[in-house]
């Protein structure tokens, strides 16, 4: 019965650990914001190293006692998954305190000791389970990885039907199940039996009435808009895309770098906010409303100063500001593309009044990627525009530093001016910072683009500053002199500055100043060529090279080497160009590097000096090197990936699936490698991800163009084989490195396990610097690295012993 | 039997004036300690502003439990996802509107009420608007138990500045974000300034000031990053 019992209690641990990683990284970026749910998550995953750590030194006679502990585990993983939520609830951590508020610290500790509980019980289990299961190392490692898959699965699929809050009850149901089949397959006494059952009455009844609420912090903009006077809810929506809240509150205005000369009135407007952020505005802004007037106002209008635009393409049109915009100008069709579908189908449900049919006829909706969509519109535009997203603060703060973002990217701006018709026009506005960054980048981006499509012309660019905002526009045949006139003059009525159009000289004195005219000295560069646009690059502050597809973060801009000029600055004086995303990257890193070093290398330096089950360098080292090497070729893979899917969820969702199947997979089958060529089995994989560092990133670009499907079934096609050779090196590695030596497997369990915790935030720099190219590199090291321990001087003992104790974890190894 | 207990109360009474005398000596240091290190410093060089910044006491505009903290470099949370700003952007604002006694001030977004203190304390004539009720309401006891009299505050949505109380020789506007109400510009002198800090409640503040000049015409500048200046050599 134990045989069938432990695979079942281990996918069912694994399923409700994964479960709750992911729903707490939601419930996380609804309350605070996305880099604190991966700072505290990441560190608490550490936990799962932990288990082997303490497996390792528990040693003598405690290895006997590995049934019952089995069965402890599987419930007190239950047991924690409700309460690690429940308690971490009522701590009154607020993270933005941490750089002044001492007392803030001892909360985050408490707060990744209780995250740590679950995932530390979970892993602890599965550990047990190999340590009883010598001879079915396959059975066991393909249970936990479908576990995780089916965790995953569950995760995603629990957020359509059920609020986060709730949603974040779910794991410990899936794991108290878990936990009864462990209690009955070890045949122990009913009382045994009976309490394993009490976790899964009080799992359900939580999950009925879970215990916790979701508080948002009040620095988002949802609570602060929601305590406007007379504010109230209109719409809520879940899913797994994000928690959307839709606001109607008379004191609510949005509209990005107005122009100061307006002296016209708003319309009422309804806030849209997804996960708390404010993603945009719907008004009433048709044309018979007063309130159309503020359009023209807008800096997004300036593409229609240059006159008329028929056929508009709108990427990013939540809230619908833009579409009214473009029909207010006269736009005979409207194609406006949108990711997030609550958002667009709210954009249409609340725009009142509802526009006529007529008008209505002339929008198209498409609910998508807008990059896959450029990638397979035939149809050709005479503007494509793209607007600021998020909120300023936002943008100034740096929280979008680490997003990929495939809109911004040379590329991306390539596949836009493809789409345009003779003499069509390509917008993009981006908020301001200052000094300049993200404005400059648009501009050599752009430049960049048009110059792939034609080498030898002059770049047709003008761009156009306002107090907030920066316009680029792009026309690759080039501005007429009434069109510059057109620019011209409707800038200056709204005060907004043009600082570069082909032949402009250094500009005039500025409606709004800046202490450099940064943006005409960077179209100046960017007109200039290839070579001075590299130049002006290099000596900018800031790194405001062309984002591409290998490297798609648009929105970072502080070079690593400039963290020690923030550290040896004043005090406060590094604030305004803190980019948080990166902080909180590094922040994970170091802690996790340090916890690492405490919680496994000093206690195996320590154990080192007993006699029995002393790890050696080269086991360390090895689990150490295939827990880096997976986690940054899975990340390296699901962000190019990610571009071909053409959504972070469902790209995400395939991508992972994939990867923990296949890998599982390749687990069973490694029973039948023979340990003595054990090392060909990581040089196969180092050789793949050479492959694909050359290769993969062509091929997504050669399938962009076709239907969904026929996108995700090459993109498992061409995971599969190397998730499956990614599969076996964990097991390979203890049947060579640890035999049957149950400390061993512990410590190489440990090892694995903080390697791939310290790999997320590292393989997250190294694509953040590097790109995903450079990342495929980097986990081809170090599986050759990984080839080359196992494969030298292996002890001959070893070499010929047959499968013995197996431990992985979902994403390790 | 009963003249212990009313000793000992005089006694805890002197002991608790103390205390008080205590403390207001040490804020007194701290606070004077701020403006020269992360005021004057820091380039704000306005005789007015920086002796405002001595005497009002920062830390009666705090919560109770971040007194100790009120002056560091950094804001404080002050409720409903508010801030009192960093030490260095109030005084900064308060210089660059040129700020003299009897100029008329409005203020949009009251927060703790400590920037309208400033103000006041410079001699001001300051109304302030504030959209949250409970913080217009405890800013407004504040003010008139610390004896700033030259303030008038209202709960009201800042986007309608106050008209009957208009035109304005300066507004600061501490709600913005991406947008700058009309309806203030209209509020404005000739000749007036306004002062806006955009972006995060924490860390970043793009400060633009907006001039209008005799005409009416208006302009506007980046303001902050003049004292970040040097710092840039160092991320090159």
């Amino acid at each position: 019965m134990a045989r069938v019992a432990r695979p079942l209690a281990v996918m069912l641990l694994s399923a409700g650990t994964v479960a709750y990683e992911i729903l707490l990284a939601r419930v996380f970026a609804i309350e605070y914001f996305h880099h604190f749910a991966y700072m505290a998550i990441g560190i608490a995953m550490l936990g799962s190293g932990v288990s082997g750590t303490a497996w390792a030194l528990a040693g003598g006679m405690r290895y006997r006692r590995a049934a019952p502990w089995f069965v402890w585990a599987s419930t007190l993983t239950a047991v924690t998954l409700t309460l690690s939520p429940t308690l971490v609830h009522l701590i009154a951590l607020d993270p933005t305190q941490l750089a002044w508020d001492l007392a803030q610290w001892p909360r985050l500790a408490l707060v990744y000791l209780l995250l740590a509980l679950p995932f530390s019980a979970g892993a602890f289990a599965v550990v047990l389970a190999l340590t009883l299961e010598p001879d079915h190392l396959g059975r066991i490692y393909g249970a936990s990885f479908l576990g995780a898959g089916l965790g995953a699965a569950l995760a995603l699929g629990i957020l359509w039907v059920a609020s986060p809050a709730r949603a974040l009850a779910l794991p410990a149901v899936v794991a108290s199940a878990g936990g009864v089949v462990a209690a009955h397959g070890a045949v122990q006494s009913w009382r045994t039996v009976s309490l394993a059952w009490l976790p899964v009455l009080v799992a359900v009844a939580v999950f009925q009435r879970p215990l916790w609420r979701i508080a948002v912090t009040p620095y988002k903009g949802l609570p602060q808009v929601e305590a406007y006077p007379a504010a109230r809810r209109t719409a809520e929506r879940a899913s797994p895309e994000g928690w959307v809240v839709a606001v109607a509150a008379p004191a609510f205005r949005f509209a990005p770098g107005l122009s100061l000369a307006f002296r016209g009135q708003f319309s009422s407007q309804t806030a849209l906010f997804v996960d708390g952020q404010i993603a945009g505005a719907v008004a009433s802004w048709d044309s018979g409303a007063t309130g159309v007037e503020v359009l023209d106002w807008l800096p997004s209008a300036a593409p229609y100063a240059l006159g008329s635009q028929r056929r508009v393409l709108i990427i990013g049109a939540g809230g619908g500001t833009e579409v009214s915009n473009a029909l207010a100008h006269g736009a005979r069709s409207v194609t406006a593309v949108e990711l997030h579908p609550d958002i667009a189908r709210l954009t249409e449900e609340l725009a009142r009044p509802v526009p006529p049919p007529a008008v209505r006829s002339r929008v198209q909706w498409i609910v998508g990627d807008a990059r896959s969509y450029v990638a397979r519109a035939g149809e050709q535009f005479d503007l494509v525009t793209l607007g600021p997203a998020g909120g300023f603060g936002a943008s100034v703060a740096g929280i979008h530093s680490l997003n990929e973002d495939f809109l911004h990217t040379v590329e991306a701006y390539a596949a836009y001016l493809d789409r345009l018709s003779e003499g069509g026009v390509l917008a993009i506005t981006r908020w301001l910072t200052v000094p300049p960054r993200e404005n400059v980048r648009v501009i050599l981006t752009a430049a960049e683009a048009l110059r792939r499509r034609q080498p030898d012309a002059p770049p047709g660019l003008a761009v156009v500053r306002t107090w907030a905002t920066g316009t680029v526009l792009v026309k690759p045949a080039g501005f007429t002199v009434a069109e510059i006139e057109g620019l011209r003059t409707w800038a200056t009525r709204c005060r907004f500055d043009v600082d570069w159009f082909p032949g402009t000289g250094r500009p005039a004195p500025a409606f709004n100043q800046l202490d450099e005219p940064t943006l005409f000295l960077a179209a100046a560069a960017a007109a200039a060529g290839r070579a001075a646009a590299a130049r002006f690059a290099s000596t900018y502050p800031f790194d405001v090279r062309p984002a591409d597809d290998a490297r798609p973060y648009p929105h970072h801009f502080v070079r690593t080497r400039s963290l020690g000029a923030f550290v040896t600055s004043d005090r406060g004086s590094w604030l305004p160009f803190v980019e948080w995303g990166s902080v909180a990257l590094l922040a994970t890193l170091c802690q996790s590097v340090v916890l690492a070093g405490l919680l496994l290398l000093v206690p195996a330096a320590l154990r080192s000096r007993a006699p029995g089950g002393r790890p050696t360098l080269r086991l360390i080292g090895y689990f150490t090197a295939i827990g880096l090497g997976y986690l940054t070729a899975e990340i390296a893979a699901i962000q190019q990936l990610g571009l071909l899917l053409g959504h972070p969820i469902y790209g995400v969702a395939v991508a992972l699936a994939a990867f923990l199947v296949a890998s599982g997979a390749g687990s069973v089958w490694s029973d039948r490698v023979r340990p003595a060529r054990g090392w060909r089995v990581p040089a196969t994989v180092a050789v793949m991800l050479l492959i694909c560092s050359a290769f993969l990133l062509h091929l997504v670009h050669l399938l962009q163009p076709s239907p969904w499907m026929a996108r995700a079934a090459v993109a498992v096609l061409a995971l599969v084989p190397l998730a499956f050779t990614m599969g076996p090196p964990f097991p390979i590695g203890l049947r060579l490195l640890a035999g049957g030596d149950p400390p061993l497997v512990a410590w190489a369990w440990a090892a694995n396990g903080f390697a791939s915790v310290i790999a997320a935030p590292l393989a997250a720099l190294v694509a953040l610097e590097a790109g995903s190219r450079a990342l495929f590199l980097v986990g081809a090291v170090a599986y050759a690295g990984s080839a080359a321990l196992v494969g030298w001087g292996v002890p001959a003992g070893r070499s010929g012993a047959s499968p013995a104790l197996g431990v992985e974890q979902p994403r390790g190894g | 039997m009963r003249i212990l207990p009313a000793l000992a109360l005089v006694a805890g009474a002197a002991d608790g004036q103390d205390l008080q005398h205590a403390a207001d000596a040490r804020y007194r240091a701290q606070r004077l300690a701020m403006v020269e290190q992360q005021i004057a410093a820091h380039g704000v060089r306005d005789p007015a502003t920086l002796s405002a910044m001595r005497t009002v006491p920062r830390h009666a505009f705090v919560p109770a439990e971040q007194r100790d903290r009120a002056y560091g470099d950094h804001p404080l949370p002050i409720g409903f996802g508010q801030t009192i700003s960093q030490p260095y952007i109030v005084a900064y604002m308060t210089e660059t509107i040129r700020p003299k006694a009897g100029m008329r001030v409005l203020e949009v977004g009251t927060g703790s009420g400590y920037q309208a203190a400033i103000l006041a304390a410079i001699g001001c004539e300051v109304y302030t608007v504030e959209i949250f009720e409970a913080l217009a309401t405890s800013a407004r006891e504040r003010l008139e138990q610390l004896g700033f009299g030259n303030v008038t505050v209202r709960h009201a949505d800042g986007y309608d500045g106050w008209a009957a109380a208009a035109p304005f020789d300066a507004i600061l506007v501490t709600a913005a974000a991406g947008f700058i109400p009309p309806v203030l510009l209209r509020q404005l002198k000739p000749g007036g300034r306004m002062v806006i800090p955009v972006g995060s409640v924490y860390g970043v503040q793009n400060l633009i000031l907006v001039e209008q000049d005799a005409a009416g015409d208006l302009r506007t500048r980046n303001l902050l990053p003049v004292r970040f200046v040097p710092m840039l050599s160092g991320l090159r």
